[in-house]
């Protein structure tokens, strides 16, 4: 008995070993122009996007179009929409190894261990060499960047996040929308009065309330604050931490959410906002065909109007500046490039951005007009036009900044600390802690 | 003592499945073992930390302690559900002249219906915005005060999640303990009623000893099952809010597949692996503590 134990001990350990020598691609990420034939055959692309989608739905359409001149090459998409479910695939099949030929990825800690390691081709010099660099604006980019300033993921949409609102709901309350963010509590107190749910937010997925944190310090600090923060340089016991946290308690106690709200999904909170029954929603451009089109229930159409993150007193970034995502990213893996590769890339890449404009999505470069559909109400240019009008800083969501232990953790104390389960001061302590002890593994 | 040839014989038909086991439960915990001396996020390289990951899981982990307790609750409501649901249904199907097979049916469907499915029929059931079956309820029968959303309250959170898996599987336990009841020798019965024996003298005295070698299996399948679940509460709340649905399982799965901790993760689960036998154990002993008594 005592052999066959130790046997297995040496299998897996011999296992183990034989898989961390696997790791570790041989190709230089920032040899961009590979040279060689174009030899045709398929390519997969693990992606997070809705299955029915316009990038998905394009990006089909562009690889028959590939593969009629290169006949063998086929795109194989293999998507997950549910984000927490992507990223642990993708964790999964990184810790395996077995990244396929393109691999979405937000500009997160794990993605810039993968960057540094050499797995993922340098996108911005990819890009130039493409010469489609200069068309993509560089706010798109910027989001895709990671805090050293490097690029390694591709944009393929380009998204503005406003407060959409409900006019008659409000005025019905007596009150007007929010200047500042710390008018919000105060609203949120005369809708209850008023019998009016004041926000409907989307408490099962988590990142929806975990925006909220991020817009008290962007005012008062900007950017830096997260950068510093992810990193235990910055706390939230400084005064634009404890800004947040003090604000997001006083939304809590002035009921602002729905009630039950952390187990609601999207559609429950998208549903309670179109049907005239919560007063104000927190969603991007990528719902303008369900908020501004004539698909929106006509009962509320008229009412329906959006602001951008309101300021506040001494808030150190502009109006138009808010949080402005281009999206999820495309990565391509450096091991697997090759001259085929890049040859689809630069085909799709330069096609693309027309193709997207024309569904009416707002493409991540500024060298294609989006094209209105033609059911839109007025509000749709309107959300299109802000696009033309932003400011340098954007507000990046958290979630993609912090390292995965401090997220999971920041996700379940928000909700604990909007519910008035836990104290401020409870919340701080430990978050500063949380952060201290998982931080120093990723940033070091 | 077998004959030689029949041993090689029983040899040859126990290492298929022996192996099989092996490979399928044996290796992975060995591997689990072996990985949790280390720190390792899946795409860095290996460090060896020896105990550090046991330490910080026993003396430095809130949510550890937190999810242990939780599980240990989970189970328990499990437990009552199953078991104590159970024999209750059974008992009286044994003294039922109609509608057995309907009622077996209805009783079993829940164990046959997806997973997934259960999980998003409790959450609308629990909900409160819009006014869920649960709530609604409650609202008719005039206990109004109690309305709440049941999944957002940390007070019933762990209940309302715990709920829907002892219900799914109150069936199941059902079958196996009415097929025991049933094979109760009825001379027995009789005879003791007709020494005057009450129905609940006939039930603790001739029934339950004669169904306790069943009693036993069901008890530890249903322990195991309520130790190592996972699905329900991941599905209906990801083990919020905060922590206060946080099972051991739940945890170890976030632990390996959102923070890539797989080296920590392991030690959990080798943990969830030293608990089930030591639950197992001790049914063991204390049923047989009883059964010599």
């Amino acid at each position: 008995m005592k052999k066959l134990f130790r046997t297995a001990a040496v299998a897996t350990a011999a296992a183990l070993a034989l898989a961390g020598c696997g790791s570790g691609g041989a190709s230089d990420p920032s040899n961009v122009s590979p040279t060689g034939e174009v030899k045709a055959r398929e390519i997969s692309w693990l992606l997070s996007r809705p299955a029915d989608g316009a990038v998905i739905n394009i990006m089909k359409k562009l690889a028959e179009d590939y593969a009629k001149d290169h006949p063998g090459f086929s795109l194989n998409l293999i998507t997950t929409p549910d984000r927490p479910s992507y990223i642990q695939k993708l964790e999964t099949l990184a810790a395996a190894n077995k990244l396929p030929e393109l691999f979405d990825t937000d500009a997160t800690p794990f993605a810039q261990q993968l960057a540094k390691q050499g797995k993922m081709v340098d996108a911005e010099k990819l890009l130039k060499s493409l010469d489609v660099y200069d068309d993509y604006r560089p706010s798109a980019l910027d989001y895709q960047r990671f805090d050293d300033g490097s690029l390694h993921m591709i944009p393929f949409q380009f998204e503005l996040e406003f407060i959409w609102y409900n006019k008659a709901l409000l005025q019905k309350a007596g009150v007007a929308a929010p200047k500042s963010l710390d008018d919000i509590p105060a609203m949120c107190t005369a809708l209850r009065a008023a019998g009016i749910t004041p926000i409907a937010i989307d408490g099962q997925d988590q990142w929806p309330l975990e925006r909220y944190v991020a817009y008290q310090p962007f005012r008062e600090a900007g950017p830096e604050f997260i950068q510093k923060l992810k990193k235990g340089e910055a706390k939230f016991a400084d005064p634009a931490g404890q800004k947040t946290v003090e604000w997001l308690a006083s939304l809590g106690k002035a009921k602002c959410f729905q009630d039950g709200f952390s187990s609601q999904g999207y559609s429950d909170a998208q549903n309670q906002f179109t049907s005239g029954q919560a007063a104000m929603y927190n969603i991007g451009t990528w719902e303008l065909p369900s908020l501004a089109t004539d698909k929106l229930n006509p009962t509320v159409r008229a009412d329906i109007d959006f602001l951008t993150l309101p300021t506040t007193e001494g808030s150190v970034t502009a109006a138009n500046e808010f949080v402005s995502p281009s999206g999820i990213g495309m990565a391509v893996n450096a091991k697997t490039y090759d001259p085929l590769v890049s040859d689809f890339l630069k085909f799709a890449l330069t096609k693309y951005p027309s193709e997207y404009a024309a569904t009416g999505a707002l493409s991540p470069t500024t060298n294609v007009e989006t094209a209105v559909p033609a059911n839109a109400t007025p509000l749709y240019k309107k959300a299109l036009e802000m696009a033309n009008d932003l400011g340098d800083k954007q507000a990046m969501p958290w979630d993609t900044q912090l390292d995965p232990t401090t997220n999971g953790r920041l996700q379940q104390e928000l909700v604990l600390l909007v519910q008035g389960n836990i104290t401020p001061e409870q919340f701080t302590t430990t978050m500063d802690s949380t952060i201290a002890q998982n931080a120093p593994k990723f940033f070091k | 003592m077998l004959p030689n040839r029949s041993r090689l014989s029983v040899l040859v038909f126990l290492l298929p499945p022996l192996l099989l086991y092996g490979i399928a439960v044996l290796f992975p915990i060995m591997q689990s073992l072996f990985l949790s001396f280390f720190s390792w996020n899946g795409i860095s390289d290996m460090e060896f930390v020896g105990l550090a990951n046991y330490v910080r899981m026993l003396t430095a982990d809130d949510i550890f302690w937190r999810s242990f307790f939780n599980a240990l609750g989970y189970l328990a409501i499990c437990l009552v559900l199953q078991l104590g649901g159970a024999l209750l249904v059974a008992s009286l199907l044994t003294s039922m002249r109609r509608g057995r097979e309907l009622i077996k049916t209805l009783y079993l469907l829940p164990a046959v219906i997806s997973t997934v499915a259960i999980a998003f029929l409790f959450v609308r059931i629990y909900s409160i915005e819009p006014v869920g079956l649960l709530n609604q309820l409650l609202h008719w029968i005039g206990l109004g005060a109690l309305e709440r959303p049941w999944l957002s309250d940390i007070n019933t959170v762990l209940a309302a999640v715990s709920a829907p898996e002892g219900w799914r599987f109150t069936g199941l336990y059902m079958l196996i303990i009415y097929a025991a009841l049933l094979s109760v020798p009825k001379e027995l019965e009789e005879a003791a009623r007709l020494d005057g024996a009450s129905r609940w003298q006939l039930f603790t005295k001739i029934r339950f000893p004669h169904i306790m070698p069943v009693w036993i299996t069901t008890t530890i399948m249903a322990t195991t099952y309520g130790l190592r679940g996972f699905d329900i509460p991941y599905l209906m709340t990801n083990g919020g809010p905060g922590q206060s649905s946080e099972l051991l399982t739940t945890y170890m799965y976030k632990t390996a597949f959102t923070s890539t901790d797989f080296g920590y993760a392991s030690t959990i689960a080798v943990f969830i692996v030293v608990e089930c036998l030591v639950a197992v154990g001790l049914i063991l002993f204390m049923l047989k503590r009883k059964a010599d008594a």
